[in-house]
């Protein structure tokens, strides 16, 4: 089938003529190119989405007091909701089973000194499970332990940010720095991946800060991430029946929407995933059509070139040329083109794909990458229909009859 | 070699049908010349065309070299083109892309002859017709009687039984006319089988026998005395 006759008479036509050859590779490459950068356009907003989500645990609970809205139990609408450790401890014992890593928070702010340099920043008492809830990364040194919080050690584990700007290039850890007058040892050095304010904050053992910022057991919220087995409608069931159960607690009408506010992420989660199932959805729709306008533009222009070609096809005939022999002759040069076509333009769209994804990484489109079964699939399929596309045309002219074919201008 | 039997063909022209061959007896025996004449719309190239398998009669019987030919599949025909039949045309047909060489050896490609073999016959028949020095030379590069002469190599080149002419030398000058028919008289001397379209009277007379058709059937079938167009080359 492929000796070196069919391939002279393919280079040989191809040689002659060029637009005709260019046109039918260029619609193919370009379908290809066009299919590429849309699947990698869908999978950047995919990734995008995700990546926001991984500032924290993807499982996260934050539960945030507030004030009442409603009158109950004796006491007047407007009251202030405090949690305290007992609150943290309740939690704990109430619902061993569903959480996973639980941690408090307790901020204040303060004016931090190292040598000459000062600043203000946040510091946050947590429990050694903050790290994985935050998602905190270890840069240097370590992360709070729990010998910490029973010691209450004056230790502060420092955000990047925090160390550029106060220690510029000394090594931190084990130096002491000053929080408003009292001198703390920094212990570690933490990056956030997923939110860069994050790393201006310093964490500490939030027994000591409950010592040294006024001898209190009050906590400002409650951080924690429930039992990654959990699909999303028991996330959901416990963070409602940990709010039924709190409202109880602290005397709260179970009808009042503001006295704290529980954010589970399993919600927006299950949003973003639903989302991101239709972006895929969509993306598989338009690949669909995209491939079968590269599949009608390849018939085109098969069709075009069999018109062009009836001519030669009656002389062809005339000379002895059976019709498989017709439908081979233009069949050969058509797959031989889109297939190059096809591939080159499945390498240069993988390649720039390839460039630009480790560049672009903006919140909402990030890494754009793509699936190189699924091109390559998606190239040979195109490849293969385009083929069926002229199989009918060119076996109508090679059944032509030669006179007709040969009148043909 | 050929005979036909009231052959009748017409062609739909919208409503209206044309009646173009109204029932064609004709004979031709090996090794003979035979011009075919008459005016335009007399039905001469439609007799050839059915002659040569381009297209196909309504009625009637064909018989070439023994082999009825009827209700072929288009694959058969190709094979019996190949096999039987060389063509000239007045517009040479040649393959604008491929060199005077390929296009010698292209019937050749057709009857799965080896590369070698074909480019070696294909040269040979080229020599025959004068233009080996043009055998790289695509057809645009050709003058009409070079491209003619071409055309002739490449209807010789599959040996054909009979060698069909559509006015070979409708587009060409008298001078280059004649350098035509002199080739066409040098094959038959060989004893092959031309029939030769043409609406002119002084290359009618190169030819022995000469035909004549008008609307559809034969007026006139008569041997003639050849007239060697050698004498008119220089």
């Amino acid at each position: 089938m492929f000796n070196r006759d069919t391939w002279q008479e393919i280079w040989h036509s191809i040689k002659n003529n060029k637009l005709r050859t260019f046109l039918t590779g260029f619609s193919v490459a370009w379908g290809i190119f066009i299919l590429v950068l849309l699947l990698a356009s869908v999978n950047g907003m995919q990734n995008g989405f995700y990546k926001q989500f991984n500032d924290d645990a993807t499982n996260s609970i934050f539960i945030y007091p507030n004030a009442t809205s409603k009158p109950y139990g004796g006491f007047e609408a407007g009251r202030r909701i405090q949690f305290k450790n007992d609150d943290l401890e309740f939690i704990k014992g109430s619902f061993e089973e569903s959480y996973e890593y639980i941690s408090p928070r307790f901020n204040r702010s303060v004016t931090a000194k190292y040598k000459q340099e000062t600043g203000t920043y946040t510091i946050i008492g947590v429990s050694p499970d903050h790290q994985m809830i935050e998602r905190s990364v270890i840069e240097s040194g370590r992360y709070l332990n729990k010998r910490d919080l029973k010691d209450r050690n004056k230790v502060l584990v420092i955000g990047q940010q925090v160390q550029k700007e106060l220690f510029k290039d000394d090594d931190p850890i084990g130096k002491s720095l000053i929080a408003n007058g009292l001198v703390f040892q920094v212990i570690g050095v933490f990056s956030d991946d997923g939110n860069e304010r994050e790393e201006s904050n310093i964490y500490a053992p939030y027994t000591t800060m409950q010592g040294i910022f006024g001898n209190t057991d009050q906590i400002n919220s409650i951080s924690m991430t429930y039992n990654p087995a959990f699909d999303f409608t028991r996330a959901l069931a416990f963070s409602n029946t940990m709010e039924e159960v709190l409202k109880r607690r602290l005397v709260i009408d179970p009808e009042d929407q503001s006295a704290f506010f529980i954010n589970n992420y399993a919600e927006g989660f299950s949003n973003i995933q639903t989302f991101s199932n239709f972006l895929t959805f969509v993306a598989i729709g338009v690949g669909v059509l995209i491939l079968i306008a590269g599949i009608v533009g390849i018939g085109n222009i098969l069709i075009f070139i069999i018109k062009e070609r009836t001519k030669e096809i009656g002389i062809r005939k005339a000379l002895g040329a059976r019709p498989i022999e017709i439908v081979k002759l233009i069949l050969m040069e058509s797959i031989v083109i889109t297939t190059l076509s096809g591939f080159g333009g499945m390498l240069f769209s993988m390649g720039i794909v390839a460039l630009i994804s480790p560049i672009v990484d903006a919140p909402a489109f990030s890494n754009p990458n793509v699936d190189n079964t699924v091109v390559i699939i998606c190239t040979v399929v195109l490849i293969l229909a385009g083929v069926m596309a002229g199989l009918i045309p060119s076996i109508r002219a090679a059944n032509v009859k030669p006179i007709d074919a040969l009148r043909a201008d | 070699m050929i005979e036909i039997k009231d052959l009748h063909k017409s062609y739909k022209m919208g409503s209206n049908s044309l009646h173009v061959l109204k029932g064609i007896n004709f004979k031709a025996e090996e090794g003979e010349l035979v011009a075919i004449m008459g005016s335009s719309g007399s039905g001469k190239s439609t007799l050839l065309n059915i002659l040569g398998m381009l297209d196909e009669a309504d009625t009637g019987e064909y018989i070439l070299d023994g082999v009825p030919i009827k209700n072929l599949s288009e694959t058969k025909a190709a094979k019996y083109r190949n096999k039987f039949l060389g063509f000239v045309f007045q517009s040479f047909n040649l393959i604008n892309y491929k060199s005077a060489l390929e296009n010698v050896a292209l019937p050749l490609y057709y009857q799965k002859v080896g590369r070698k073999e074909r480019e070696a016959k294909a040269m040979k028949y080229l020599e025959q017709v004068g233009l080996k020095e043009w055998a790289d030379h695509l057809p645009n590069e050709l003058s009409g009687g070079q491209k003619q002469r071409v055309a002739i190599a490449r209807a010789m080149a599959a040996e054909p039984k009979v060698l069909l002419a559509d006015e070979p030398t409708g587009a060409l000058d008298s001078t280059t006319s004649y350098e035509v028919m002199d080739l066409i008289q040098q094959i038959n001397d060989l004893g092959n089988t031309i029939l030769v379209v043409t609406h002119e009277e002084d290359i009618a007379h190169m030819c022995k026998r000469i035909i004549h058709l008008r609307d559809g059937v034969i007026v006139e079938d008569k041997k003639i005395e050849q007239v060697r167009a050698s004498q008119y080359v220089q």
